[in-house]
């Protein structure tokens, strides 16, 4: 070894390198195990003026290496590995959260349609048609107005979200109870419930 | 971005090597921290092995929040703590200060679990080191004094020196050199008797 590459290893004891420097220093550790055994000594007696160092401790400094080669050798791809979950864990996550969203937008969507589209007649009051002519008096019946007194008689006595029917409540909760099964899918609802119309459900 | 956290950088990215580096610059503080939680010398080694083993496994999770030394100090007083429970003896009570383990002088937490064979062997290299630096230059003597004892960088070394950082780390190493020398005669020696 050249008086420059114990400089270099020297440095290195300081914490002085970066680099550059630092690459030339690891790769001189690398090709030439003379190297290793200098930079021990110099650590050595940089220790030494803090009040530890002893060549027992050098030898175990040895012992630590090996056995840490040793692990490396045991899990050779294991910081490989976490590397890789590092940079490749975002979008799986990424994908996972989408997925879990999409999923919950599904059911959210499936429980608005399936209330929709279940007993539509039954939540707008139904009222004959020849009621609705004999509370028109003396205007002329029409589909249109018919429709508006529907309407406004649906307005005053309730909408399908307000109406106080045990029986569309009950089919409600039934169906988001059903419908439950959906919500273990992913991560992000691993421990989520979709909460039943009523407390008790 | 010190050199520690670039040697971190490093393992994350599979240089093993860089782990050896950061192993011979903190062993011989982390087996004297945690020689002070186990009283025993030949245990602390184990134990600051497998607190090594910990660190190089989790090495890819740290982020650099704090100094690469403060982390590691964590680790291995948790593992001091875990291996004393798990032998059924009982952690003691106060934590040395990262800051206060660094140096020995400043830890009578840790001084006082210090054998009779280590304190002779410590104050031998103290004299060592005391003659080797009596035997060099006077600005070589500087630089080292400089760097060791009072923790100046080479950058402040060479503004109170007034010279090249290049000059200084030449000094250092020369001081470093002669003082390794001085050291091995004592190593050896004791080798011998």
């Amino acid at each position: 070894m050249t008086a420059d590459e114990n400089e270099l290893l020297s440095a290195l004891v300081d914490g002085e390198l970066r680099g550059r420097e630092l690459d030339k220093a690891m790769a001189l550790l690398g090709k030439d195990p003379s190297a290793k055994d200098r930079l021990q000594r110099y650590q050595i007696s940089r220790d030494a003026f803090h009040g530890y160092g002893t060549k027992q401790q050098a030898r175990a400094t040895q012992q630590i290496s090996a056995a840490i080669l040793l692990e490396a050798r045991h899990k050779p791809t294991n910081l490989n590995a976490v590397e890789k979950t590092n940079v490749i864990s975002l979008p799986i996550r990424f994908w996972q959260q989408t997925l879990s969203l999409a999923i919950a937008a599904s059911i959210g969507a499936l429980v608005v349609v399936g209330v929709m589209t279940q007993p539509t007649t039954q939540l707008v009051p139904i009222m004959p048609m020849a009621v609705l002519e004999s509370t028109q008096g003396s205007e002329p019946p029409g589909t249109i107005l018919v429709a508006s007194k529907a309407a406004a008689l649906t307005l005053s006595l309730g909408n399908r979200w307000t109406v106080e029917e045990q029986e569309i409540e009950d089919r409600l909760n039934i169906y988001l109870v059903d419908h439950n099964e959906y919500a273990g899918v992913s991560d992000i609802f691993s421990n989520a419930r979709v909460v039943a119309y009523e407390s008790g459900q | 971005m010190s050199m520690d956290q670039e040697l971190v950088q490093r393992v994350q990215a599979g240089d093993k090597r860089a782990f050896d580096v950061l192993i011979m610059k903190y062993q011989q503080r982390i087996v004297h921290v945690i020689t002070g939680f186990v009283h025993d010398p030949i245990e602390a080694q184990d134990v600051a092995q497998e607190a090594f083993i910990k660190a190089y496994r989790a090495i890819p999770n740290f982020r650099g929040d704090s100094a690469f030394y403060t982390w590691l100090y964590r680790i291995a007083i948790n593992t001091s703590k875990n291996y004393l429970t798990a032998r059924a003896r009982r952690p003691p009570a106060s934590d040395v200060d990262a800051a206060d383990a660094t140096n020995t002088f400043d830890a009578p937490e840790l001084k006082e679990f210090e054998t009779p064979e280590s304190n002779l062997m410590r104050g031998e290299l103290e004299q060592t080191i005391h003659d080797a630096i009596g035997e060099l230059q006077e600005d070589t003597a500087m630089a080292i004094k400089l760097r060791e004892f009072e923790g100046m960088s080479y950058e402040e070394i060479s503004e109170a020196m007034d010279c090249p950082i290049g000059t200084v780390r030449s000094r250092i190493f020369r001081a470093r050199e002669a003082i390794d020398q001085r050291i091995q005669q004592v190593m050896t020696e004791g080798e011998e008797q």
